[in-house]
Order: C-alpha cells, then sequence, then structure tokens
C-alpha cells in the first residue's frame, strides 16, 4: 500500500501573521517581492510617520537553496527587469548577448533552413542565461532589499476562511513513508497572510485547488502545455558561438505532434538544449525524454555535441494555452503571478519577462492593499485591470489563438499562424477554443501496435552513454534528492485506475512521460492484469508532466517535504 | 621550527576508528612527500595514546581536560583551539566523521580559517599542497590548496586511505601531555545519555565484505540465499535501491547516491544492473565481483570479475564452496 502525503491533522501548528506571502521564488515571485520592497522604500522615505514594515514579507521556496528549482532554456527579453531594475546589466548574470539566430526545419537525415526568421523568433537584444543563475541573482537583491525567503518550505494548503484565502500551510517535516511523525517531527506553518500570491510555476499546486475550489478556469480555455526536456552539454570549442540560438522544427516529430528544439549557444563553450514536446500527443507510448534522445541523433545535432559531454539534465512543463486559457488573476486575499497564470508568450516560447512583469504588476496592487488595509476582491482586481492595461496583454493578445491553431496537426497550424500574423492574432476567428491536452491521448487499441509513424518515438530510450542516455543516467544528472522515508507526493486518487484499467487502455502512459523514472508498474501476480503501479518519489523532478497528461486526470502532485527535489545548477 | 602536521585521532571508549587510522596513513604521506613532521594528538582519552604512538610519528599528544567527557562540540573546539594556537601547526587533518563535522567548523572558525572538508588524496606537485575533493556528486575531483595562512584544516573521507598501511615507528614515540583548562561558560551544551536511533542500524561504511542484491532477486523470499552466502563470507548484507523502496531490507542497507557509500575489500553485486546511482555508492570498493544475466549490463564495466549467468545457479554452488574453503 502506497502511503500519499497530506497534511498531518490534529497537531498544533505554529501560527504566524504575515503581511503578503509569496509562494515561489522564482522570477515571479522574486519580481514581486522586490517590487514591493521598493514600494515601501519609497513610501517609507517620503512619508517618515507612517512607516510600512517589510519584516512581515515573505518568499516561501520549496527548494533548499534559492533557484535550484529552476528551469528554462533560457532566453531573456530584457524589457521587464529593465522595468524593475534599470542597472541590471551592472551585475545580473547574462551568459551572452544573441548575436544570430536561425530556424530550420528537420527531416530525419537533413535540414531547411528557413530563408527568414519568423518575427516572434528574432532574439536580438535578448540574452542567453541560465534561470537558475539569474534567479539565485534576483532572490540576493531581495535578501538586501530586507525580504526573508524561507528556503526549504513549500506551500501544501491554502488557508481560508469563508470564501476568502487568509493564509498558506506549509510542508509537514519530518514524515515517515507510512505517514506517521518521525523523531524529528516539525508540523508545518500556518502564515495568516493579508496578501497571498501564488508564483509556483506550472501547474501549481496551491493554484490547481484554488481553481477547483472557485470553479475558477469555467470561462477560460483549458490550459495546454508543453514539457521541455533540457540537457546543458559542454562541447569543444568553436561549434557555436555564444549568443547563437538555433530553433528547430519537425523531426524527430511527425506532423501530429506540437513541438520543437532549442539550441543555445552561452559562454565557454556550454550548449543549453532542449526539446518541448506538446502534451497533446496522440500515442501514450511516447516518451519526451526519448524524443530529445532521437532529436540528438540527427547529423546536425550530432556534429554540433560530438566529443563533448552531458553535464546536466532537467524537465519543466510550460503553460503553452496563451491568453485565452488564463484563469481570473485576483480574488479576495490572493494573486496568481507568472506560469502559474500562464503568462507565456508560447510564439517567442518566453515568459520569463512576463512573469517578472506580472510579479511586478502584483506587488503595485499588494502595496496598495497594505496602504489601504484591504485586500479584499475589490483592492485585489486591481490587479487583472493592470495586466489588461499592461504590456502583457498586448502581447499575448497577438498570439491568443496560435497554440489553438495547432490542433489539427502542424500543416494546419502553420496555415492559421501566417492567417493570424497578418490579422493581428485573430485568425479565423476572435477567440480560438481548445481541449486540454490529455482528452486527445488514444487508447492503444487505436493505435498501431508497432507504433508507425511514431515508432522512434515510443517506450524508452536506451541510450550510448556518450550522445544519448537511457532516463536514469540522464536523472543522475539533474542532482534530485529528496528525504527518502517519506509519504508519496505524488498523489493516485484510485490506483485501482492504474492496475486494473490504465495497464490494458493506454499501457500506463506514466511511465513513459514521467522524465524521471518516478512511475513504475512493477509484476504482481495477484492484479487483474498481473502488473502494480509503483511509485520512486524521490526521484521526482518537479515538472508536474503526470499531473497534467495522466489521461484519467487522477494523479494530484503535491510538493514533498521542503528541501527535496532538483539541483539545478546552472540550468 | 619545521613544519608540522597534527593529526587529530576520533577514539570512543578509548579504540580508535576506523578513519582516523586512515587519516595516520594520510599524515605519514603527506609527512614523506612535504617532509614535514607528523604527530598526532588524541583528545580526552589519554589510555588511547600507546597505540597511537607505536606508529610512525614523531610525538603524541594527550589533550586533557575534565570536560572532555562526555564530548561537547563546544569543549572541543575550545580545546583544539587552544592548543593549537600554541602549537601553531601547518596542518592539521582529521577524519571526516559525524562528530568531527560536528565541531570542526566551529574550530576553523573560532581560528579564522577554512577547512577543505571530505578529501579523497592530496597531491603535493612544486612545492604545493593540493587536496582532492569530489564535486558534482562524484563526478568530477577537484584539487584545492589553501590559500590563507597556517593552521590549514583538512578532513578524509572514510576508505580514503587505508588504515592498515599505516607504518609502524621504529620505537615508541614520546606523548607529551597537554592540560587544557575550560572555563564552564564557554560549555552550552548538555549532553544526555547516549542512544541508538535504530533499532540495528548497520554501519554498512565499516563493512569490509559486502554481498548486495538487485531486482534480479526477483522476490523477497530469494533474499535468503543471498544472506548466506554474506554469513559464509562474513559479510555485511546490503542492496540496490528497489529491494529497499520494496521494503525487502531496510532503508539502512541502501547502497548508492541515495543511500550509503562504502568502500569495503570485496563488493559481491547480485542482479544489479548497475544505474549510476548505485555505482556511485560502491566505485571505491577495492575488488567487485558482479553476477548478472544480462551481458550488456553497466556493472559489468566496472566489475574486476564478471560473471553472467542466473544468480541462483550461481550463487548457491558459491555458498558451498565458501563454506568448505573455510573448513
Amino acid at each position: 500500500m502506497i502511503v500519499f502525503r497530506r497534511p498531518i491533522e490534529g497537531v498544533e501548528r505554529p501560527q504566524m501573521p504575515a503581511d503578503v506571502v509569496i509562494v515561489g521564488g522564482g522570477p515571479a515571485g522574486m519580481a514581486c517581492a522586490l517590487r514591493l520592497a521598493q514600494l515601501i522604500d519609497a513610501h517609507n522615505n517620503a512619508h517618515p510617520d507612517a512607516q510600512l514594515s517589510k519584516e512581515n514579507i515573505y518568499v516561501l521556496e520549496k527548494a533548499r537553496e534559492v533557484g535550484q528549482h529552476c528551469l528554462s532554456g533560457a532566453l531573456l527579453d530584457p524589457r521587464a527587469i529593465a522595468e524593475l531594475l534599470p542597472d541590471f546589466k551592472k551585475d545580473a548574470p547574462l551568459d551572452a548577448e544573441v548575436i544570430k539566430e536561425a530556424v530550420y526545419f528537420f527531416t530525419e537525415k537533413s535540414k531547411f533552413k528557413f530563408p527568414i526568421t519568423p518575427p516572434f523568433l528574432r532574439d536580438h537584444g535578448n540574452y542567453v542565461i541560465s534561470l537558475n543563475k539569474f534567479v539565485k541573482w534576483m532572490g540576493s537583491k531581495v535578501e538586501e532589499a530586507g525580504i526573508t525567503i524561507f528556503t526549504g518550505f513549500a506551500g501544501s494548503e491554502l488557508l481560508y476562511d469563508g470564501d476568502r484565502v487568509t493564509g498558506v500551510r506549509t510542508d509537514d517535516k519530518g514524515v515517515d513513508r507510512e505517514g506517521h511523525q518521525k523523531s524529528n517531527f516539525e508540523p508545518g506553518y500556518d502564515l495568516q497572510a493579508k496578501v497571498v500570491v501564488l508564483a509556483e510555476g506550472p501547474r501549481g499546486s496551491l493554484t490547481k485547488q484554488l481553481v477547483q475550489k472557485f470553479d475558477l478556469a469555467k470561462n477560460a480555455n483549458p490550459q495546454t502545455y508543453g514539457v521541455g526536456i533540457k540537457e546543458l552539454w559542454e562541447v569543444p570549442a568553436g561549434r557555436i558561438a555564444a549568443g547563437e540560438v538555433i530553433y528547430t522544427m519537425g523531426w524527430p516529430l511527425t506532423t501530429r505532434e506540437y513541438g520543437g528544439a532549442w539550441i543555445y549557444g552561452s559562454k565557454d563553450n556550454v550548449v543549453s538544449l532542449g526539446f518541448v514536446t506538446g502534451l497533446d500527443y496522440q500515442d501514450p507510448r511516447l516518451d519526451p525524454q526519448r524524443v530529445l534522445q532521437q532529436f540528438k541523433k540527427h547529423p546536425f545535432v550530432v556534429k554540433l555535441l560530438e566529443g563533448g559531454k552531458m553535464i546536466r539534465y532537467g524537465a519543466k512543463s510550460m503553460p503553452y494555452g496563451g491568453w485565452w486559457a488564463i484563469p481570473p488573476v485576483a480574488g479576495d486575499g490572493w494573486m496568481l503571478i507568472g506560469d502559474t497564470a500562464g503568462f507565456l508568450n508560447s510564439a517567442r516560447l518566453k515568459g520569463i519577462h512576463l512573469a517578472i512583469k506580472s510579479g511586478m504588476l502584483a506587488a503595485e496592487t499588494a502595496f496598495h492593499a497594505l496602504i489601504k488595509e484591504d485586500s479584499s476582491a475589490a483592492t485585489l482586481g486591481d490587479f487583472q485591470k493592470k495586466v489588461e492595461a499592461s504590456w502583457i496583454k498586448e502581447e499575448l493578445w497577438k498570439y491568443r489563438n496560435l497554440h489553438q491553431g495547432f490542433e489539427h496537426g502542424m500543416l494546419a497550424g502553420m496555415l492559421h499562424t501566417g492567417l493570424q500574423m497578418i490579422t493581428g492574432g485573430r485568425g479565423l476567428r476572435n477567440r480560438y477554443t481548445g481541449v486540454a491536452g490529455y482528452e486527445r491521448m488514444k487508447k492503444l487499441s487505436q493505435l498501431p501496435a508497432d507504433g508507425g509513424a511514431e515508432a522512434h518515438l515510443l517506450g524508452p530510450a536506451k541510450g550510448d552513454g556518450k550522445l544519448t542516455f537511457d532516463k536514469l543516467t540522464d536523472l543522475y544528472h539533474s542532482g534530485t534528492k529528496h528525504e527518502e522515508d517519506q509519504p508519496a507526493h505524488l498523489v493516485i486518487h484510485d490506483t485501482n485506475v492504474c492496475n486494473a484499467r490504465c495497464v490494458k487502455e493506454y499501457g500506463s502512459p506514466c511511465q513513459n512521460f514521467c522524465p524521471a523514472n518516478v512511475y513504475e508498474m512493477v509484476d504482481d501476480s495477484s492484479q487483474p492484469n498481473g502488473k502494480r503501479i509503483s511509485l520512486n518519489p524521490s526521484n521526482c523532478v518537479h515538472c508536474k508532466t503526470c499531473d497534467i497528461q495522466d489521461p484519467y486526470q487522477i494523479i494530484t502532485w503535491v510538493p514533498p517535504e521542503g528541501g527535496g527535489g532538483p539541483n539545478y545548477d546552472g540550468m | 621550527m619545521a613544519d608540522t602536521i597534527v593529526v587529530v585521532v576520533e577514539q570512543r571508549e578509548g579504540k580508535l576508528n576506523r578513519v582516523s587510522w586512515e587519516t595516520i596513513t594520510a599524515g605519514q604521506a603527506i609527512a614523506a612527500a612535504t617532509g614535514w613532521t607528523l604527530e598526532a594528538a588524541v583528545v580526552g582519552a589519554a589510555a588511547a595514546a600507546p597505540e597511537v604512538a607505536a606508529k610512525k610519528v614523531a610525538k603524541v599528544y594527550a589533550i586533557e581536560s575534565s570536560k572532555l567527557n562526555p564530548y561537547t562540540p563546544d569543549v572541543f573546539a575550545a580545546a583544539l583551539k587552544q592548543f593549537l594556537s600554541s602549537k601553531q601547526p601547518k596542518l592539521v587533518l582529521m577524519p571526516h566523521t559525524y562528530q568531527v563535522r560536528d565541531f570542526v567548523p566551529k574550530l576553523a572558525t573560532a581560528m579564522g580559517r577554512t577547512v577543505i572538508s571530505d578529501c579523497i588524496g592530496f597531491k603535493h606537485e612544486g612545492g604545493k599542497l593540493l587536496f582532492t575533493r569530489q564535486m558534482f556528486q562524484g563526478k568530477l575531483a577537484a584539487d584545492v590548496s589553501f590559500s590563507s595562512d597556517a593552521p590549514w584544516f583538512a578532513t578524509f573521507q572514510s576508505g580514503a586511505f587505508r588504515g592498515d598501511k599505516a607504518e609502524a615507528g621504529a620505537g615508541a614515540a614520546p606523548v607529551e601531555t597537554v592540560n587544557i583548562d575550560i572555563s564552564d561558560s564557554v560549555i552550552r551544551n548538555k549532553p544526555q545519555e547516549v542512544f541508538k536511533e535504530a533499532k540495528q542500524a548497520v554501519d554498512l561504511t565499516q563493512a569490509e565484505v559486502i554481498v548486495a542484491v538487485g531486482r534480479g532477486i526477483k522476490e523477497q523470499k530469494n533474499i535468503e540465499i543471498a544472506k548466506q552466502l554474506a554469513e559464509a563470507l562474513g559479510g555485511d548484507l546490503a542492496a540496490s535501491r528497489p529491494i529497499c523502496d520494496s521494503g525487502w531490507l531496510p532503508m539502512d542497507r541502501q547502497i548508492g547516491s541515495s543511500g550509503q557509500t562504502v568502500a569495503p575489500k570485496l563488493y559481491l553485486a547480485l542482479g544489479i544492473s548497475g544505474a549510476i546511482q548505485h555505482i556511485v555508492g560502491m566505485k571505491g570498493s577495492r575488488t567487485i565481483i558482479a553476477v548478472n544475466k544480462d551481458s550488456e549490463a553497466p556493472i559489468f564495466e566496472i566489475a574486476d570479475y564478471a560473471i553472467v549467468g542466473n544468480l541462483f545457479d550461481i550463487v548457491p554452488p558459491l555458498i558451498e564452496e565458501v563454506r568448505k574453503a573455510k573448513g
């Protein structure tokens, strides 16, 4: 029997009052904290007799250290950070300025270069960064500004008073695999906050609770996602220039899957490369980690990587759905910022600048709430208006129908994209609707047994140990570590579905879509199909793919004991 | 005065642990390479001094104070600070044990120095002393040197040197008792009774022979044959992660990146494929014998002896042979 994590009941929890609690120390959360500190400092300078304190503003970050769970390509559009910290170029870790970009269409053996780079993929003026290093830097600014970051603490539940969010409960520490308290048990804190800002990244677990409780997504398109599988390589000198950016479309994907690769040249001969696979593919046997391994076998990539060394691995989902998939972003006591709200431009494959900008706008709203001593929906609703009046909406509006256009495959998608580009994002109608990606997964009985055109994307990658890697070897390079003796944080609401139905209907796709070998079907003769679900939760890289892509929607990802997770140095 | 190295050994009930002997070996090697004088210090257990003095060291200091027992980090740090401040050695070596990890950061900080911790070796190149440490979970080894003033502090990982290679001295080295006066005001810790956390926790890092089982063992009841082999060889039983995850063996027997790191004389891997997560926990073993059905299993890349076959055919006769050989 697998015991799943949930807050321990019947314990007395330490209470802590707070003004603002920001859940998640990524670019959005850090920008929010920093902007709030700036506004309070300015206020305190102007009003010596009405001082506001920064002491009760907290950032919760589940990673052991700031930035260690942050993974992105990454290219930074500096628009937002220049607004937040005009002097950012002085000390921000910018690895290289983009000097050159190219978009290729891959076939198995060959490639075609797009004669012109589509405008949304023109990256001059952007920077190649490591999001991990960049967020560490932002975190140091936040701490210098006098705001406390609680690293190693996750938000496990929202606290409510009726329909009002009144705070956040942090994770319980020292609970064993059976859910019993160990000798080092420490109950999670109840942070009673005036304003809760959720900055949890894609598919946030508190955000999911909130969206479900208030049915916030009822008027939005279902959010759609991709999962980016990334490897960091060190290659021999001369292969790619620092600041060189390459995007590819096509092979190894077929026209039925959405996705593509990025290759960014960073400094010191480090290359960031990765493959984003849309989490709306049809074949449950498809394995996104394998897609990346397959991609690396293309002659163009082989030439780039040969003789090099893979130094880091990781995976993270990203919200693709665009403007129409964003739920209301503010309510009674709460706001949503960054990826957890869906602020990502999937045409430009960029979200960091939107995360920062949304964090700044939320900070302005939170600041007014503190001044007014009112954080009701009426006051925080101002954040919604600020977003709509800002360049966030202006930028996302142009691509509001982009991803939906690809629902019927790549060719139709490119046609829609072209049409949308000349109509300011409208295309055939103002709002294209969409379906959740998991609904597009087909049952095994509807698919060719040999995999057909997708055969090379299905099942586990074997890996040659030099250019390509099996999942466990890749996983090792994510530096993932958790306290082993704790309940499973991948909450499966009904394991009978796994053992009795899924194994037959879909062939247990969890084993394939999880990039970290968390899910495993083990032999068990007492089960109807001879297989039983088994979990390796301590492998989890916190990408959230399982929560998104499971066809029965019975998996809920909740944070494990704070401090555990990947170690994304330089990612 | 010539430069000296002081090895601070760790003892419990007058007996040195294995890593302390290993650290003495390390000290002897550094002394040979640099020409520095090697001395040793025993803290709060003069009874252990003669055994250390029998090794090739110039001198043994028995640091004494009634407050050193029972152990507290405050007293240890204060006592060693007094002792080292007056002796001014060039280099202070310690075993990388839990106890050292507990007090050495405090000691070094109190003296305004840094520690190169958990070293796996040293180099002496062009007059420069370098210490080797593992980085990125053992994927890289970095050579680091001190840029600060002496005394330098370094600790050595268990298994980095061989304790049985510690050279004996020509005669017993002199033992000098150093009495340290510690005021009660520095002691903020109040130790309680010593207790064992787990019922019968095994310390696999001390084992000389380990028989480890992996997925290839198939069922929990089959672990018995591995256990018999371990008993016949006088070794300990260990496992790869899936076995402990299934609850077939307790988690303290898990070897690998999320379990223990071991370096026994003999490591027998039965039905373990050798994922990198397991390998990092045992690659330092002196001799590795692997039994696996799959001739492509990565464990064979690091095994000294590779046996391709079914462990259920191979292990039972092996047990017989070991028993016979042992009479």
